[in-house]
């Protein structure tokens, strides 16, 4: 069976599109099937040092794309995960090294050999975001709850519905806290401003900066709440799409969301 | 909870929901936004379906984009030198 390319993307930067895209990756590694990542933010790599690989770069995505090494080469084995393979960005290059029509022919090589390829785009949209579209078949767009990362996605997802994509939406770092007093937006007011469909919700979680401190995946740390709705989103992709989306819940203080319920904490 | 009791009664409203009509404003606009080459196509186009009917002043043509608060409206206007009978 062929594979699919799934592209990891969000227009505006800093939202989590890298542990985004090394947590699934894991995740459907995970559920038994074979997963390439591929770090397409070129000249600023850092899906290696998210994943703990940065030691074991030899090649990267542009030597595999321009033929200077085989993929077999480029992909670098997770040694703590079975299935799941890195290809990193170069570091020495620029975005314009690659176009649209290398990234098109580069992912018949990946779909042959993979179950799953996970882009993960750079932030912006110029050439980097044009590569990691070129070849896709889906897409992923990861926004925060807060204005600029949700505009910035509302324009990405009109770029992908423009190539024939029907994306699906993250929401990443949510605050239940800041959800509940009216503070921050909800995952209902953003699917309502973007109409777009949602695959998961992920909260805030220290465990994220713990994990990239040690270069540890995420999905493997039992406590993080966001490893364990990256993982429900994996699944998600893998077409458990029966599996009932979570909504992220403030902790404990029985009275106050007794309060809130009954419209004393508004 | 105090806080949240004495805003509800004082009808301040929630700080996510200046941001959702901001946001919905903000994408609004962003929409209607169009490239000065997307303008220059359009106008290239627009003359050359005129010209095939009439003769017109090519320097006098006018294509412009108003906006007002809840309506944004293409104006073309172009003077008419002669009408091209087939």
């Amino acid at each position: 069976m062929e594979g699919k390319i799934i592209v990891v993307t969000s227009g505006k930067g800093g939202v989590g599109k890298t542990t985004a895209t090394a947590s699934i990756g894991a995740g459907l590694a995970m559920e038994g099937k074979r997963v390439a990542v591929v770090d397409m933010d070129i000249g600023l790599r850092n899906l290696d040092v998210v994943m703990g690989l940065e030691n074991r770069i030899v090649f990267n995505v542009v030597d595999a794309v321009k033929g200077k090494c085989k993929l077999a080469q480029a992909a670098i084995k997770d040694r703590r995960i079975n299935n799941l393979f890195l290809i990193p960005a170069s570091q020495s290059d620029n975005k314009n090294v690659l176009i649209p029509e290398d990234m098109v022919r580069f992912g018949e090589t990946l779909k042959a050999e993979y179950d799953y390829i996970l882009m993960d785009c750079p932030a912006g949209i110029e050439r980097g975001f044009e590569n990691s579209v070129a070849a896709a078949d889906e897409a992923l767009v990861v926004c925060m709850p807060e204005v600029s990362s949700v505009r910035d996605a509302d324009r990405v997802i009109g770029l992908l519905y423009a190539r024939s994509i029907t994306p699906k939406l993250i929401v990443n770092r949510i605050v239940p806290e800041m959800v509940e007093r009216g503070d921050m937006l909800s995952h209902e007011d953003i699917v309502d401003v973007l109409s777009v469909d949602l695959i998961g919700l992920v909260p805030m979680d220290d465990n994220v900066i713990v994990s990239t401190n040690t270069g540890n995946p995420l999905v493997l740390q039992k406590e993080s709440k966001a490893g364990a709705a990256f993982l429900r989103i994996a699944m998600r992709v893998n077409g458990r799409t029966d599996l009932p989306i979570e909504v992220p819940r403030a902790q404990g203080k029985f009275w106050k969301r007794m309060g809130t319920k009954f419209g004393l904490g508004k | 909870m105090l806080n949240g009791f004495l805003k509800k009664f004082l009808g301040k409203s929630d700080s996510k929901d200046v941001a959702k009509k901001r946001l919905k404003f903000a994408l609004i606009y962003d929409k209607l936004e169009v490239s000065d080459e997307t303008l220059e196509n359009l106008h290239r186009d627009i003359v050359e379906v005129i010209s095939r009917y009439f003769e017109i002043d090519h320097d006098a043509f006018k294509l412009d984009i108003h906006r007002s608060d809840d309506l944004s409206a293409l104006v073309v206007n172009t003077p008419i030198l002669s009408a091209k009978h087939r």
